[in-house]
């Protein structure tokens, strides 16, 4: 029984494991912190399986519980002052073709995502996977209002940094 | 805005170029928290030894040692020392063993049964901790005691006899004392291990149930 629970976890896991992949990339700045962030997600959810009664989507299921472990995370980590690396952007793949400039403005804008909070980083990480408001809503446990005012103060905010 | 959808295009662009770990990758991470609580024994028992390596080191000057020949511990000084370094160096070697064994760990009976080892080995150290220390200062105190009383000339003795019931007293502050002082070691076991221990006992009960849904 609990054979058949683990696997039936670790190969939905394999199968969504961008979602994750791609909160570590948002939440940290090196290949060991992604690697740690994405064991102690692994981790997370395999606790949190069992209350997982598959009524919801196992990837919306996902979401929730991997971007409350890396939001938790970081607020425990986030007792200095955080200097954010430039060059810090891993995984990052020169476009095929290659124009500098965009390129530079996308390494400005990475950057910029990194200098948010943990929760700003959350809604950017879901505007950027495409949810609607309702289901960033129901991701992050707040009301669809909330959710629209947050992101647009995320989206002044970011304006902010790029243009100071 | 023309930055975030810019974003966005980038971000989807590079939907493929993530790591990817295999089944087994993933498997073995469900089971790595147990191992970095052991780890932690292991790092705190080496940190332990060496704190009392320091005091040991900082306090053995030449008048420490003066003493020790005065009440002629100095043969059981030292081989309580050899004798405590080998079992503690001994200890240290089994957490150890015992981290290597949880992190290449990768089903749970076995899981289980290495949580409860290490467990085990955590108690059979403070259980032994706390008899050495038992003995080491009961042979103390009598030597202290015996040679002292060698060594003072006292000239009316009936004024320093005890009665009976002044020995029985005697004795029993003495152990009252004894038994203060080892539940002070003992607490201060429990503090150190033992929250680590609770960590274990949990994790063990939560592979426990999922073994058996």
């Amino acid at each position: 029984m609990k054979k058949e629970l683990e696997h039936k976890f670790v190969t939905n896991l394999e199968r969504h494991q961008n979602i994750v992949h791609k909160i570590c990339r948002i939440y940290t700045n090196d290949q060991a912190a992604h690697n740690d962030l994405f064991q102690e997600i692994t981790i997370q959810l395999w606790k949190a399986y069992p209350k997982f009664r598959g009524d919801a989507k196992f990837s919306t299921w996902m979401y929730r519980v991997a971007l409350n472990t890396a939001i938790t995370l970081y607020r425990k980590k986030k007792r200095g002052i955080q200097t954010t690396d430039y060059d810090s952007v891993h995984f990052r793949i020169e476009a095929e073709e290659y124009d500098p400039a965009a390129e530079h403005q996308l390494k400005l804008l990475y950057s910029a995502v990194k200098q948010l909070n943990d929760i700003e980083k959350a809604l950017v990480f879901l505007y950027l996977e495409d949810k609607n408001y309702k289901e960033i809503s129901e991701t992050m446990g707040i009301s669809e209002v909330n959710a629209r005012v947050k992101m647009n103060r995320v989206k002044t905010k970011l304006k902010n940094i790029l243009n100071p | 805005m023309d930055e975030l959808e810019l974003l966005k295009k980038d971000w989807k662009k590079q939907e493929g170029n993530y790591p990817r770990l295999s089944y087994d990758q993933i498997y073995k991470m469900l089971w790595k928290k147990s191992s970095s609580i052991v780890k932690w024994i292991f790092v705190i028992s080496i940190v332990e030894f060496l704190f009392w390596t320091l005091i040991t080191v900082l306090f053995a000057d030449n008048e420490y040692w003066n003493e020790v020949e005065r009440l002629h511990l100095k043969e059981f000084t030292i081989i309580s020392y050899i004798i405590g370094y080998a079992i503690t160096f001994y200890f240290i070697y089994r957490f150890y063993r015992n981290y290597r064994k949880i992190t290449s760990t990768d089903d749970v009976s076995s899981l289980m049964k290495n949580i409860i080892n290490t467990r085990k080995t955590v108690k059979y150290y403070i259980a032994y901790v706390l008899i050495s220390t038992g003995i080491v200062s009961m042979v103390m105190t009598y030597f202290i005691f015996y040679y002292h009383s060698l060594n003072t000339t006292i000239e009316d003795v009936s004024a320093y006899t005890f009665t009976t019931t002044q020995w029985l007293l005697f004795l029993v502050v003495v152990a009252l004392i004894f038994v203060v002082f080892l539940g002070l070691v003992w607490l201060f076991y429990r503090l150190l291990y033992g929250i680590l221990l609770k960590r274990l006992h949990r994790n063990y009960k939560e592979l426990q149930k999922l073994e058996m849904e």
